[in-house]
């Protein structure tokens, strides 16, 4: 035990170092996304190549392990909790009511890419390898379903470091994503049990096949609604306890709950994390738990990136080169099809569909799972392992630049996103005799604001803007020049009226107050005395 | 906040009696000293004044919201009174004021007091509630127009 943990140590140690730094590497040097940096140096220092290379008594730092995947279960533990972190924070940046206004044509994406992937993975499969004649050979299916999944952790990763998580593409993008990967666990099911049926003989089960997508797509819908309805019940409750630190803790806590009880449900852990964040991503307090979160991510996320990295095995890869290459290029295709011609037809230009279809590219955690049991049943080969090994690794390596380079420029959604009823929305204009003036009260009144239990965050744009929230009630308040601007909903407005009122009435006794101080340039000219005092 | 949990009919009159901004402060002061809300009444006094200075609290169409910060009170306190001639307020408008809401709430937070006042002005936002409640004849028929 002692020995499995401090190898843990050092393999944690040197994957931090090696990732931060590649990292850094590719984001500053290459101008590529970290996340392709973090998964280059996991294949690097893998079991596969420098990490299998014995280090005196220590032997191996990463000692290939068998099974599906080549790293130890505590490695791997700690990599989960990585992805864990990644979807509660990508759930957490999510716009939710954008994402339930795209979740429509999200679903359209997602189904578009799923069916056309599949066909075409499977069909290319019955093409092109010798043994497998029909659709229904547990290969084909298997190719097929590998074909599928995205990977919503890559895509997540690359929207938060280009800020395009709530952009129209943005939110179809991860909503098909997920709506992909509930799919693509529904279909794997649909798949074992055939091909457990024509391995092993006997007639297909499709009441017991049925029932485990029954379940996890209902898993899925209740979540979603029951998050959405309790989340800020419970944020209510939990500022109670008058710790924000504690109130990011817990509805972590609850993260990694609802990952477990969906990974019981059938479904990959990562969907329960997302679920949770995109709860909590209404609520008042999302700003200082996401904080909070994607300051502990730092430490985990790159350590998830890095394992995935290390499941590539070149030499299985080499066996099949021809066919994996043409593999990949199938399942690029797939998805940029699947979902980008669906794109075209929910609002979205010629851009947009690219953007989603490009967006819709990464293969990953689901990739692997879904080979992994194919491996594990015996229904595909070592070598069709390293076929979606390679295609989660292409398509991983490859969609990062291109979905950096697709999302340049202007809106690929065609209408106008929809802006508040402007009957509905009031503006309270206040003007300073200077910007330093303005200013200082706008520091006054966020404190005035911060203390009846408001949230104050930064919005990111050219003029200086704060969204200021408690949880229903929310305004923005801007800075322009030496004018304070509020906007609201006109039923918040005699609330914002009266609270700038009563600071502003604060702000007159400040005034008084400075008018009796003693004159200022005597007391610097005192500072300044003292300063050469004999003695 | 529920307006129905700060106000009662021993905290509403409909005949206020004083001519002036001070006289007519005391007398919803008195309101809420009998009401055994407030104890401490000259300080609690002093503290309104005080904040009348700064800025007058007469705001337009003859409503005025005197308050005050206080540690004579634990939980925010409300009172309304009724002037049907009206009180020269210093108000914003120059009209006299006629329907008064006064509040006084602890010293540490002015939010209760804003988030009522805030309730209470989406109700008397209409004419149609202002006459209502300049014609009240009753504590009840003021509670009336608040739906109490």
């Amino acid at each position: 035990m002692a020995h499995e943990m401090m190898l843990l140590a050092l393999q944690l140690g040197v994957i931090l170092v090696v990732t931060k730094l590649n990292g850094w590497f590719f984001s500053r040097k290459l101008k590529q996304p970290k996340v392709l940096g973090e998964l280059v140096a996991g294949m690097v220092v893998g079991p596969y190549v420098l990490g299998a290379i014995p280090l005196g008594s220590l032997g191996a730092l990463f000692p290939p392990v068998v099974g599906t995947v080549p790293v130890s279960p505590e490695l791997y533990g700690i990599a989960t909790v990585g992805s864990i972190l990644l979807l509660f924070s990508s759930g957490l940046e999510t716009d939710l009511p954008t994402f339930l206004r795209f979740s429509g044509k999200a679903s359209v994406v997602g189904l578009g890419g799923v069916i056309v992937s599949f066909l075409l993975g499977a069909g290319v499969t019955v093409l092109l390898h010798p043994a497998v004649h029909s659709i229904m050979d547990p290969e084909a299916l298997f190719l097929g379903t590998i074909c599928t999944a995205t990977s919503i952790g890559i895509t997540a990763r690359i929207l938060g470091e280009t800020k395009k998580i709530s952009s129209p593409e943005g939110v179809t993008i991860l909503a098909a994503a997920v709506l992909d990967d509930v799919i693509s666990i529904v279909l794997l099911s649909v798949v074992v049990g055939i091909s457990a049926v024509e391995l092993g003989g006997g007639s297909v089960a499709w009441g017991g096949i049925g029932a485990v997508a029954l379940k996890a797509v209902g898993f899925w819908a209740i979540c979603m609604v029951a998050g959405i309805l309790v989340a800020p019940h419970l944020t209510k409750r939990m500022k109670g306890l008058e710790s924000l630190g504690l109130v990011a803790e817990l509805s972590f806590g609850i993260a990694l709950l609802l990952a477990g009880l969906s990974e019981m449900a059938g479904l990959a852990m990562i969907i329960g994390a997302y679920i949770t964040g995109l709860s909590f991503s209404q609520t008042d307090v999302s700003a200082e738990i996401t904080e909070r979160v994607k300051a502990v991510g730092e430490y985990f996320i790159p350590v998830f990136f890095a394992v995935m990295g290390m499941m590539v095995d070149f030499r299985a890869v080499g066996a099949v080169l021809g066919f994996g290459i043409l593999f990949s290029v199938i399942a690029f295709a797939g998805k940029l099809i699947g979902c980008g011609f669906p794109a075209l037809f929910v609002g979205f230009n010629l851009k947009g569909a690219f953007r989603i279809g490009a967006g819709m590219l990464p293969r990953g955690e689901v990739t692997l799972i879904v080979a992994g049991i194919g491996l594990a049943s015996g229904a595909i080969g070592a070598d069709m392992f390293g076929v979606a090994v390679m295609t989660m690794l292409l398509a991983s390596v490859a969609a990062p630049p291109l979905l950096v380079q697709a999302f340049k420029g202007g809106s690929g959604y065609r209408k106008k996103l929809q802006e508040p009823d402007a009957g509905d929305v009031v503006t309270i204009e206040l003007d300073f005799p200077s910007e330093r003036a303005a200013d200082f009260l706008r520091r006054t009144l966020a404190d005035s604001f911060r203390s009846e239990g408001f949230f104050i965050r930064t919005i990111e744009g050219s003029v200086k803007s704060w969204q200021v929230r408690k949880e229903e009630m929310v305004f923005v308040m801007k800075r322009h020049g030496s004018k304070l601007e509020f906007t609201g909903k006109r039923e918040h407005e005699a609330f914002v009226r009266l609270m700038l009122m009563e600071s502003l009435v604060d702000f007159q006794e400040f005034v008084d107050s400075l008018k009796s101080m003693e004159q200022p340039e005597m007391m610097g000219a005192g500072l300044l005395m003292n300063m050469f005092a004999q003695k | 906040m529920k307006i129905k949990n700060i106000l009662s009919p021993a905290v509403v009159t409909t005949s206020l009696k004083s001519t002036t901004k001070e006289g007519v402060i005391s007398e919803l002061l008195d309101l809420l000293v009998s009401a055994k809300l407030v104890t401490d009444r000259d300080a609690v006094l002093s503290a309104l004044m005080d904040r009348e200075r700064k800025m007058s609290t007469g705001i337009q169409h003859g409503v005025a919201i005197p308050h005050g910060k206080t540690s004579a009170v634990k939980n925010l306190v409300a009172c309304i009174g009724i002037k049907k001639d009206g009180v020269d307020f210093a108000s914003l408008d120059g009209e006299p004021s006629r329907i008064f809401i006064m509040t006084l709430s602890p010293l540490d937070r002015v939010g209760p007091h804003v988030q009522f006042l805030a309730e209470v002005s989406m109700v008397i936002k209409t004419e149609e509630a202002r006459e209502r409640l300049l014609n009240a004849k009753t504590a009840q028929e003021v509670l009336a127009v608040f739906g109490i």
